[in-house]
């Protein structure tokens, strides 16, 4: 148990999600704003507030890939401001927020439970499905998928340079899905032979289009040009006030192009990671509020800052 | 036929009603099979009616039981013919009534009775503040779910509550009445907007003759707005050729000018034409539609391609809250005895001949409803004020 004084929220944060697997980044967010409010024990609304504001801030600074956590952090502030406005409730919310920790946990887990029932119609016998990045949705899905007895076909891209095709790869072989491992450059090539496309999101924003694993982008490109369903896969915790207007209109920690003399060999290709996903090019989005067109996501923002 | 008895209805106490009832439901599922029945328009009211009869004669000692053999006969109905979704829509909007207003008389009990637990106090605040957005909430669940408080089930209610301050056999049959009558009147809602929509000296293309809608529309625009326009008519053949050419006629007879053109010319005079305005079976959550025509979709690709605007005309009650996830499923073929005459089975050749089509979102711009005109982006908005969630599927049982 931490003391008041060395409580650190980056920690704590990436604590939460080293020890379960399961935990997807808004959550970890949530988990710990809720511990940094235990530990602090804030007294006043003010109080609150900003120390809310201020974990946010730091949380979101610390971490380089933070569209997704941030969602968590505004979601959870939200919640947290509607309590203290609406109801003067202040302490009941806290003491749910506190002894409710795990609750969230497990309710994000049922999200994906509740997503692989909505999306299962979207899986039929025979398919060829494209998956690019390793999602936590996604593999629910299709684990769902296969436990119903659909027989279905996927092609995993290796989303480099990370290794999450790879071990997208493995977790399905090990279902008994039968898959096949592309390099990335081959999408084009196999884009013809595939039924639809189906990718994870690390955020989602206001406009309905999608912050993910780079390469997202130019998958749907090329299946929006072949006339493919391109369908996300997401929890709605994941929804962020966000509207990027190009690929490239992103909170990076660096430049998106660095053109300066590099010598080391391993900084060679630590290029951006993510890249945002235009609403465009996505057929529709299947969450746990049901399957939304990309315009229904800015609703569901709205309906939850401004009601 | 239909032997599939109703185990809900057994322990009624008046047995007479029941089976006069039953006789009504099982001719109408045989006319649905038999296809004697069509048009979307004369199956939601007749539907309609049925459902008014059979909540009539049915008795039950609680609320989820109404509900329950509600969704059976729906079930039932939409099992009898699985593409016409004119019977399942109507049914899933009375039930977004009757839920509506259980929720009303939830809230009302919990507010009378003993509201001083702080839990209920707090559910009760959370549930008035969306009150007056309750009958609009879209969906289930909001994002916030996640941190929310742990529900009282209301599934409790449902059951335990068998005696009740309203009447709920009244607010169903209202809710009947209303409906029938939003469904009489759509085409004066629809025309209403269209007249605004039609400039004079236009080209008009329609490739779906059958629809009474967009007859109605046309002839309107030209007696009320006395606007001078040309419609272009597509044959429609083999399914739709006789009704384009009584349509044809129709509009003729009221000083329009109109010309019947070939299925094949249809991109050659394309870019010629103003506005492409099309009649709907159904329309999708995704903004996607059946059309009752085949070829519908090849004209409004064709106007996609010349950037030519797509209307299509639509009442609220061929809002359909599925999702077309498999369209082959939905898209209904006939007999090929229409494109050919039988021939010796020997001869091996295959004719198909569809007759609906689907027109997917993004090859429509607008949507003319009843209540005004929608983006189909925008469709599943519209579908959630109307209808539940939990209602979507009939079949199977209720969470």
């Amino acid at each position: 148990m931490p003391t008041t004084d060395d409580f650190d929220i980056t920690e704590t944060y990436l604590k939460f999600l080293e020890e379960d697997s399961e935990m997807t980044m808004p959550i970890a967010a949530i988990e710990a704003l809720v511990t940094l409010v235990r530990v602090k024990n804030p007294t006043t609304a003010a109080e609150v507030i900003n120390l809310i504001k201020s974990g946010a801030e730091v949380l979101v600074k610390s971490i380089p890939n933070s569209v997704s956590l941030r969602a968590g952090c505004d979601i959870f502030m939200r919640f947290v401001l509607r309590n203290l406005h609406l109801y003067g409730d202040w302490e009941s919310t806290k003491q749910h927020l506190i002894e409710n920790g795990q609750l969230f946990v497990s309710r994000a887990k049922l999200s994906r439970e509740k997503i692989a029932e909505i999306g299962i119609d979207f899986v039929s016998d025979d398919d060829i499905i494209l998956v690019h990045g390793y999602s936590r949705a996604v593999a629910s899905l299709l684990t769902h998928a296969a436990n119903r007895f659909i027989r279905f076909r996927c092609i995993v891209t290796e989303a480099r340079p990370t290794s999450q095709g790879k071990q997208f790869y493995e977790f399905l072989q090990e279902k008994g899905i039968p898959v096949t491992l592309i390099v990335d450059s081959a999408v084009g090539l196999i884009i013809d032979k595939v039924n639809k496309v189906f990718v994870g999101a690390e955020g989602v924003a206001e406009s309905g289009g999608i912050i993910n694993r780079v390469g997202t982008y130019s998958v749907s490109v090329l299946a929006h040009n072949a006339k493919k369903p391109f369908y996300v896969v997401t929890e709605s915790h994941k929804f962020v006030r966000m509207f990027p207007l190009a690929a490239d209109d992103l909170p990076m920690d660096r430049k998106i192009l660095d053109f300066s003399r590099i010598d080391s060999e391993a900084s060679l290709l630590s290029g951006p990671t993510i890249d945002y996903t235009a609403q465009e090019y996505i057929t529709a989005l299947i969450t746990d509020l049901g399957v939304l067109t990309p315009s229904a996501v800015s609703e569901e923002l709205i309906k939850m800052w401004y009601d | 036929m239909s032997s599939q008895s109703m185990p809900s209805l057994v322990h009624n106490n008046n047995p007479h009603a029941v089976t006069e009832i039953e006789v009504s439901i099982d001719s109408f599922i045989a006319k649905l099979k038999r296809r004697q029945i069509s048009g979307s328009y004369i199956i939601a009211l007749e539907t309609l009616q049925l459902l008014k009869r059979f909540i009539s004669a049915v008795r039950w000692s609680n609320v989820n039981e109404l509900i329950a053999q509600i969704r059976e006969l729906g079930n039932r109905l939409e099992k009898a013919n699985p593409t016409a979704f004119g019977c399942g829509n109507v049914i899933k909007r009375i039930l977004a009534v009757l839920r509506d207003e259980i929720e009303e008389d939830m809230r009302e009990s919990i507010n009378a009775g003993s509201s001083t637990s702080a839990s209920a106090a707090n559910l009760n605040d959370r549930n008035s503040t969306i009150g007056n957005a309750t009958q609009a909430e879209p969906l289930i669940a909001s994002m916030f779910n996640l941190l929310q408080k742990p529900e009282q089930n209301s599934q409790d209610f449902y059951e335990s509550k068998s005696k009740t301050k309203t009447d709920f056999r009244q607010v169903v049959i209202q809710a009947i009445k209303d409906l029938i009558d939003e469904i009489k009147n759509i085409d004066d809602g629809i025309q209403q907007i269209a007249i605004d929509l039609i400039h004079d000296h236009e080209i008009l293309l329609t490739p779906t003759p059958e629809s009474k809608t967009v007859l109605k529309f046309l002839i309107r625009a030209r007696e009320r707005a006395n606007r001078t326009f040309t419609v272009l008519v597509t044959e429609g053949f083999p399914n739709n050729t006789q009704n384009a050419h009584d349509f044809a006629k129709k509009l003729a007879q009221h000083d329009i000018e109109t010309i019947i053109i070939p299925d094949s010319a249809v991109f050659a005079l394309m870019s010629r034409v103003g506005k492409v305005i099309i009649g709907t079976k159904t329309v999708f959550i995704n903004g996607g539609s059946i059309v009752s025509s085949a070829g519908v979709s090849s004209v409004c690709e064709c106007a996609r391609e010349f950037k030519t605007p797509v209307f299509a005309v639509a009442g609220l009650y061929k809002l359909s809250p599925l999702y077309p996830f498999n369209v082959e499923k939905f898209v209904e073929f006939g007999g090929s005895q229409h494109i050919l005459p039988r021939m010796d089975p020997r001869n091996r050749l295959d004719t198909i001949n569809k007759i609906t089509d689907y027109v997917p979102p993004e090859n429509i711009d607008i949507y003319i409803t009843n209540i005004g005109g929608f983006a189909p982006s925008f469709i599943y908005r519209i579908a959630w004020d109307n209808y539940k969630q939990i209602d979507v599927h009939l079949d199977g049982k209720q969470k």
